[in-house]
C-alpha cells in the first residue's frame, strides 16, 4: 500500500506541476484573466496591437470548464476502450488524451470568437482584426490548453484511483480546475501583466493608474504579437504557477502517507508555518534589496 | 444524524463561507502590481480555496467530524498561503517590487494613523510605488489570508458534511453528489460578498471587514433558503 501511495503523491505532484505551468501559459498566450484589461485600454489610448485577446470567462470557471469536459469525456470513454481490450493505465491513457483533445478544440472555438468580437467592439478605436495575430497565437493557445487538460484529467484520475478520494473524476477534475484557475490568475499572471506589458517601464515599480493601457506594443524585431509572450513568460511565472500548485497536491498528498488523518493536519499546518517564515524573509529581503521609492523615481 | 443538526451544520457553514471571503486579501488590479492583495477576484479567490478545503475534507469522509473540519481548514489555508508565496515570488522577482500595505500606508486601515504593520512593525509608506496603492502581501496581510483561510475550509467542510449526512440515506454516490452540492452553496456564498467588498480587499486590516455584519445576514438568510432545499430534496428522494 505504502509504495502505491508514495507513487500517486509524486506522480500527483508532477502533473500538477507540469499542469500550472500550461495554465498559465495558455492564459498568457489568450491574455486572458486581470492582464486582458489592459489589453483592452490599449485602443482607447492609442495604441493599436497585435496580441491576441481572449477572455472567456474569469479564468478559475474558464479552466475548470475545460478539465471538467476533458475529464468527462475520458471517464465516458473509458468503459468503451476496455471492451476493445486495453488494460487499465492504457485506456485511461487514450480517454484523456481524446477529451484534452475535445477541450482544447472547443476553446479554439471559443478563443476565436471572444478575439473576433472583442477586436469588433473596439472599431470606434481604429484598432483593426489582424488575422495573423489570430491565426498565429490561436493553436499555440490550444496547445496549452490540451497539455493543461490533460495533465489535469489523469490528475484527477490519480487522486480518485491511487490516493482513493470518495469523489468521481469529472468532480475532482472541476475542484482541481477552479483551483489552478485562482492560482494561475494570482501567480503568473502578475508576470505578464506587470512586467511583460510594461517591459518598456523602468524595472522595479508596480504600474500606476495613470500608466494602465500604455502597454508595450513593439517586440524585439516589428510587432508584439502573443506568440512572444510565453517565451517570455515560461522563464519565471509559468514554473512559479506550477510550483505553487504542485506544491500544494504534493504536500496534501504526501503527508497523508504518514499516520492517522491527525497527523496529517498537524504536518499541513507545520508546513503552513514554515512557509510562513519563509515569506517574512522573503519580503525582508526585497525590502533590503530594493529599498525605499526614491523622490521623483 | 437528526436532520435538524445537519441543516444547523450546512447554514453555520455557509456563513463561514460568507465572512471567510472578507478575510482573503485579493484585488483584480494586483496582476499589474497596482494593489496590495493576491491578484483575482476576492470570490473567485475564496472559492478556488475553498474547493482545495473540501477536496481536503473529503479523503477524511469516515473518519468523523473533527478531523474532516480540520483537513478542511488545512487545506483551504495551505492554498492561500502557497498562493500567496507564489505572489510574493512573482512580485519580488519577476516585478521587482517589496510586498507593502497601500493601505496601511496611507493611514486608511483599521489600525487608524500607523504606517506600520501590525505585526513586524515595518514601515510601510517609502516602500510604496508613487501611484498604486501598495502591491504583494505584506506580513499582516498574510495572517489574515491564513485566518481567513481556515475560516473559508472549515465553512466548505461543514456543508460537506451537512449535505452528506443529508443524503447519505439515500444514495450510494452520496460523496460525490454532496461534493457538487457544497461546491455549489460554497460559491453562492463567496459570491454574495463582492457587493459589500466591490472587487478588493486588504483582508482584517482594511476598513471593509466592518461590513461583515452585511454579509454575515445575507449569507444567513441565503444559506437558510438553501439549507430547506436541500432537506427538501433529501426527504423527497428518500420516500421514492
Amino acid at each position: 500500500m505504502l509504495p502505491t501511495l508514495i507513487l500517486g503523491s509524486a506522480l500527483a505532484g508532477l502533473l500538477a506541476f507540469l499542469a500550472g505551468i500550461f495554465e498559465n501559459e495558455d492564459s498568457d498566450a489568450g491574455s486572458a484573466s486581470n492582464p486582458n484589461s489592459q489589453v483592452q485600454l490599449a485602443p482607447q489610448i492609442g495604441h493599436l496591437h497585435r496580441y491576441y485577446n481572449k477572455a472567456i470567462a474569469g479564468e478559475p470557471p474558464q479552466n475548470a470548464l475545460w478539465a471538467t469536459l476533458a475529464a468527462t469525456v475520458a471517464y465516458l470513454l473509458i468503459g468503451q476502450l476496455s471492451i476493445l481490450g486495453l488494460n487499465s493505465i492504457q485506456s485511461v491513457l487514450i480517454a484523456a488524451i481524446i477529451g484534452s483533445l475535445l477541450a482544447a478544440l472547443i476553446q479554439g472555438l471559443y478563443g476565436f470568437l471572444a478575439h473576433v468580437s472583442r477586436v469588433a467592439s473596439m472599431k470606434n478605436f481604429k484598432q483593426i482584426l489582424y488575422w495573423d495575430s489570430l491565426v498565429s497565437a490561436l493553436p499555440l493557445s490550444m496547445t496549452f490548453v490540451f497539455f493543461s487538460a490533460l495533465c489535469l484529467t489523469l490528475l484527477a484520475f490519480v487522486i480518485h484511483s491511487l490516493m482513493g478520494s470518495p469523489f468521481s473524476v469529472p468532480l475532482i477534475a472541476m475542484f482541481l480546475g477552479f483551483t489552478l484557475g485562482a492560482i494561475g490568475s494570482s501567480t503568473g499572471d502578475v508576470h505578464y501583466g506587470a512586467e511583460r506589458l510594461y517591459q518598456h517601464y523602468k524595472f522595479g515599480s508596480g504600474i500606476a493608474i495613470s500608466k494602465q493601457g500604455d502597454i508595450d506594443v513593439k517586440g524585439e524585431y516589428g510587432y508584439r504579437n502573443s506568440v512572444d509572450t510565453p517565451y517570455f513568460t515560461m522563464r519565471f511565472g509559468g514554473p512559479v504557477t506550477g510550483l505553487t500548485f504542485g506544491l500544494l497536491i504534493f504536500i496534501d498528498a504526501v503527508f497523508r502517507i504518514y499516520g492517522g488523518p491527525w497527523t496529517s493536519v498537524i504536518l499541513v499546518f507545520a508546513s503552513i508555518i514554515i512557509i510562513f517564515i519563509f515569506l517574512v524573509y522573503l519580503e525582508k529581503y526585497t525590502r533590503d534589496k530594493y529599498g525605499p521609492f526614491e523622490e521623483g523615481s | 444524524m437528526e436532520p435538524l443538526i445537519s441543516m444547523l451544520i450546512i447554514i453555520g457553514g455557509g456563513v463561514l463561507v460568507g465572512v471567510c471571503v472578507h478575510f482573503i486579501p485579493a484585488s483584480a488590479v494586483g496582476a499589474m502590481s497596482a494593489s496590495t492583495g493576491i491578484a483575482t477576484g476576492p470570490s473567485m479567490l475564496s472559492f478556488g480555496a475553498g474547493l482545495a478545503g473540501i477536496l481536503s475534507a473529503s479523503f477524511a469522509l469516515e473518519e468523523g467530524l473533527a478531523v474532516m473540519l480540520a483537513s478542511g481548514a488545512g487545506g483551504s489555508a495551505l492554498m492561500i498561503i502557497l498562493t500567496i508565496l507564489g505572489g510574493n515570488l512573482v512580485n519580488a522577482f519577476g516585478t521587482g517590487v517589496p510586498p507593502v500595505s497601500g493601505q496601511t500606508a496611507n493611514k486608511l486601515s483599521v489600525l487608524g494613523t500607523s504606517t506600520k504593520d501590525v505585526i513586524t512593525g515595518w514601515e510601510q509608506k517609502p516602500y510604496i510605488t508613487p501611484g498604486t496603492d501598495g502591491h504583494g502581501m505584506p506580513v499582516q496581510t498574510t495572517v489574515s489570508g491564513i485566518i481567513g483561510g481556515v475560516i473559508g475550509g472549515l465553512g466548505g467542510a461543514m456543508v460537506f458534511y451537512g449535505v452528506y449526512s443529508l443524503f447519505s440515506t439515500f444514495s450510494v454516490e452520496a460523496a460525490s453528489l454532496s461534493g457538487m452540492v457544497a461546491a455549489g452553496i460554497f460559491l453562492i456564498n463567496c459570491v454574495l460578498p463582492a457587493y459589500t467588498l466591490v472587487g478588493k480587499t486588504e483582508g482584517m486590516f482594511d476598513r471593509k471587514i466592518l461590513r461583515t455584519p452585511k454579509t454575515f445576514l445575507s449569507c444567513l438568510i441565503v444559506s437558510t433558503f438553501l439549507a430547506l432545499i436541500i432537506y427538501s430534496v433529501s426527504q423527497y428522494s428518500g420516500a421514492v
